[in-house]
């Protein structure tokens, strides 16, 4: 078995073959960066990672300066120790699951994923090949979580534009203003309405576009001419005066965490659309049956012995690498 | 044709998922209205606002939080401590996180399926709880129930059961409206005829057919009792147009008599009457005419009122034994008349029903309140003062034109307080709270010294929890703070390194032998967060032994020269 080891923030490590998932630390030769959220990147900007091609452009874009190495899905890297092929992750465009094998044994780090993918991204695919270790995420680690499909949050989410416009409100989409963002925009592209979005979400869309996602008829947030338009924007948006001019408003959060009655209050918006880009609690454990491995390592959760209790009934092994989630989903 | 419970819970989500007071009013009017069936209209505005049962029923179904959850998690067949409690931290609510595991896990999806229960048959099974007895029973109900019921259903089911609200963010005010807008009836005699009847299914009923202005009083169904302010919150402008009693350190109750038959309701509208035979003889004796009094239980013993600790020995004993009797005589001292020989009187104003009272007063020998003129604010020092001296709690002062306004706060009575106690603590766990505050910290323990008390091996032990009193942006402060000296985590609770000082307040010091401090506090609320304040400065058990100590050997006036109350 190839041994792995977490350090706190820096990632995980496969010392033996010298290889970093989404590692921050300078003693690997061989880090890959699973996908360009910021709490997945390196936190030191100028080390050398291997990345998909869509990551690498979205690092650049968001401050990161080292060096990257692209690698195309299914194109395997040999360093002599261990051959490594990249998955599609399902969770934003380029995310990538990490396929590592060797004479050790075989690894598969997740990084975030989600199935069924997210439309925003280039798919979710397993490796063929026996996986005798799994390091997968657990965001939502809990029963009461439980998505619903794409069709229906793709239904939420033109009803609630198309209501508040309908009313003469200007909607507001709250989403994290990489990937979520994205997605949301292409479900609503249909509409053919005018679209305004934050500017840290605007700088990143014509990667989208570059990869093959149309994102509609959009533009940047400008406060003087938002009012009427489909605005998105990060959560912390509206307390930074995000849209205050405009009277009218309706806003939807728009997260995984939005499945609770609690959050509604909490946050004052008019609704909650329980759109998440990570896999909910029952897909993972389906993932983790349908690979069987040798061992679940549980990362990224702050349940890891809720999962290990529904595994350890499907008589599957698991433990915990202790890596915190963060709020940001 | 009954209607279906699930279009009722359908409706309480609409509800909960529409922003607006008006808009909410609005769904629940419409809903209203489309009930042909005039029990289906009770049990609706009656489960939307009130409950399982009617607030004038006294009945309750009973149910404990953790037999719920208990049987929740065994419905799902999950271990309870492993997956329902984490679950129920992060979602906040248990009721909500029930639905969920219900409509997620497919050992619960395989013991469920929507049996289109009506109304009337969620009312019989919340009687049903109400006459069984025993945990084991209860849960046999419960999973019967669940098993006829859509995760929506059970969600709102076990809401209502709890009496409380249904965290739809609609309220009985809104309860009322609805019953108003839904009928096109005058609000003001919707509201008039929910006070009489204290019903919301009643009075909905009354409103649909028309019926509003028969809305009578009737013995033995309590009123909602009129609620004083505090006057720091009130300017008083005539004082003269008040009079005063002294407040005693009692419970409230209110007695309505016919001859031999005598029932006494608590603050709640519960009943208590069995709790308190020596104040049943003593109406008994006096055979009175068809009365309501609005007044105080007082432990009475030497010619002295007796401190409220000693009266708590006595409250919720439904048999108490002779020796709890003669330890802790009671007795009834009335200070208002609500209804005399078949009328109402609460439309009358105070200097009236006093009138009346000091008649029955007479006649009977009963005991009621002193009542003092206050002309100025001199008057209320010394009164106030007075009052102090005889153990009470300080004054009310009463408008004297008013009428008794059943169930509303508001500035006709105000009440004169001593300030309560006050403690400089240090938060030692936080709590994940519930409802609306789901999701983030919002219940702290708060520990007092005892770092320098040979008993004690510890720097610091509780001596309350706290969950309010603080604002919004200062939960916040404390949210944020709490991340960076949290020591460990059991589920939703945290251990935290103390250093967060709070200056706790509270309204009295009760004895506790099951706490570590052997003391709990009464009502403690945030006064403030003392950003300035160090652990050193945090009080000790010490001098919280004090302050109930000051309490108890307060020089007690007994009943003399200037009464509290008159009892010839």
């Amino acid at each position: 078995m190839i041994k792995i080891t977490k350090a706190g923030y820096h990632g995980i490590l496969l010392p033996e073959l010298s290889i970093g998932l989404d590692y921050s630390g300078n003693d690997a030769d061989y880090i890959f960066i699973s996908h360009a959220h910021a709490d997945h990147m390196p936190r030191n900007r100028k080390l050398t990672v291997y990345a998909t091609p869509p990551t690498a452009e979205l690092m650049r874009r968001r401050g990161f300066s080292g060096e990257i190495i692209k690698m195309s899905f299914g194109e395997p890297l040999e360093t002599g120790q261990a051959r490594i092929t990249l998955y599609p992750a399902g969770h934003i465009l380029g995310s990538a699951m990490t396929f590592v094998e060797s004479e050790l044994g075989s690894v598969l780090y997740t990084g975030d994923y989600r199935t069924p993918p997210s439309p925003t991204s280039e798919g979710f695919q397993l490796p063929d090949a026996k996986v005798d270790q799994f390091i997968t995420e657990a965001t939502f680690s809990l029963p009461i979580y439980k998505w619903k499909s794409h069709e229906e949050l793709k239904m939420e989410v033109h009803k609630f534009a198309s209501d508040s416009l309908a009313d003469g409100y200007t909607p507001i989409f709250l989403a994290y203003n990489l990937g979520k963002a994205q997605e949301i925009m292409h479900m609503l592209r249909g509409m053919n309405h005018p679209i305004q979005i934050h500017g840290a979400g605007y700088k990143l869309c014509d990667v989208y576009e570059t990869f093959g996602f149309d994102l509609g008829n959009y533009e940047a947030y400008d406060r003087a001419t938002c009012e009427g338009k489909i605005l998105i924007a990060p959560s912390s948006a509206p307390e930074t005066g995000f849209a205050s001019n405009v009277k009218k408003v309706r806003t939807a959060y728009c997260s995984g965490w939005a499945s609770s009655e609690a959050r509604m209050a909490q946050m004052t918006v008019d609704a909650l659309i329980p759109l998440s880009d990570h896999l909910d609690f029952f897909e993972l454990l389906d993932v983790c049956e349908q690979l069987q491995p040798e061992k679940v390592w549980i990362t990224h959760t702050p349940n890891p012995d809720v999962v290990q209790y529904f595994l350890n009934k499907k008589g599957i092994d698991s433990g915990f690498l202790d890596l915190e989630a963060t709020d940001q989903d | 044709m009954s209607q279906s419970f699930h279009s009722l819970a359908q409706l309480a989500q609409s509800v909960l998922e529409t922003r607006g007071t008006n808009a909410k009013i609005k769904l629940a009017a419409e809903y209203f209205r489309n009930l042909d069936d005039e029990q289906d209209l009770r049990l609706a505005a009656q489960f939307l606002g009130e409950g399982a049962f009617s607030d004038v029923s006294g009945k309750r179904a009973s149910v404990g939080h953790r037999t719920i959850a208990l049987q929740a998690a065994e419905f799902c067949e999950i271990d309870y401590d492993m997956v329902f409690k984490p679950s129920r931290t992060a979602i906040g609510s248990a009721s909500e996180t029930i639905q969920k595991l219900f409509e997620n896990l497919p050992e619960a999806k395989a013991k469920w399926s929507a049996g289109n229960l009506t109304l009337q048959q969620i009312a019989d099974i919340y009687e049903e709880l109400y006459i069984t007895s025993g945990r084991d029973a209860k849960q046999q109900i419960l999973q019967n129930a669940w098993s006829k019921m859509t995760p929506l259903e059970t969600k709102f089911f076990i809401r209502i059961m709890g009496g409380g609200s249904l965290r739809i963010g609609f309220e009985t005010k809104s309860v009322v409206n609805a019953i108003s807008k839904a009928f096109k009836k005058d609000l003001e005699s919707v509201r008039y005829a929910h006070m009489i009847t204290g019903s919301l299914g009643d009075t909905a009923v009354l409103a649909k057919n028309g019926n509003l202005h028969k809305a009578t009083f009737e013995l033995f169904h309590p009123l909602s009792f009129m609620l004083a302010s505090p006057i720091e919150s009130r300017a008083v402008e005539n004082l003269e147009q008040y009079i005063a009693e002294e407040k005693f350190d009692g419970m409230r109750c209110q007695a309505h008599i016919e001859g031999q038959k005598i029932e006494l309701y608590s603050r709640d509208l519960n009943q208590i009457t069995t709790s308190f035979p020596e104040i049943l003889d003593f109406f008994k004796e006096r055979n009175l005419p068809e009365v309501v009094f609005d007044g105080e239980i007082c432990v009475f013993k030497e010619n002295t009122i007796l401190p409220f600790q000693l009266l708590q020995k006595r409250m919720g004993v439904k048999k108490p034994s002779k020796k709890l009797l003669s330890q802790y005589p009671v007795l009834f001292i009335a200070y208002d008349l609500l209804y005399l020989d078949g009328k109402p009187l609460f439309e009358d104003s105070l200097l009236k029903r006093r009138e009346k009272l000091e008649e029955i007063a007479d006649t009977y020998n009963l005991p009621v309140t002193s009542q003092m003129e206050i002309g100025s604010q001199e008057d209320v020092e010394e009164l106030f003062q007075r009052a102090l001296a005889h153990g009470n709690e300080g004054l009310m002062l009463k408008l004297k034109n008013s009428t008794y306004e059943y169930g509303q706060r508001r500035k006709s009575w105000l009440k004169v307080k001593k300030p309560s106690g006050s403690l400089d603590t240090v938060i030692m766990y936080a709590h994940a709270g519930s409802g609306k505050r789901g999701g983030k910290y919002s219940d702290f323990t708060l520990g007092i010294s005892v770092k320098d008390d040979e008993r004690y091996e510890e720097e610091f032990i509780p001596i309350g929890k706290a969950y309010g009193g603080y604002s919004n942006d200062e939960l916040d402060e404390i949210n944020k703070r709490i991340k960076k000296i949290t020591l460990e985590r059991f589920g939703p609770t945290l251990l935290l390194k103390p250093e967060i000082m709070v200056e706790l307040e509270f309204e009295d010091i009760q004895i506790n032998k099951r706490t570590k401090a052997g003391y709990t506090l009464r009502l403690p609320r945030f006064k403030a967060i003392r950003w300035d304040l160090a652990t050193k400065d945090a009080d000790t058990l010490k001098d919280v032994e004090r302050m109930f100590q000051q309490k108890l050997d307060e020089e007690r006036e007994a009943q003399g020269r200037n009464p509290s109350f008159v009892w010839e």
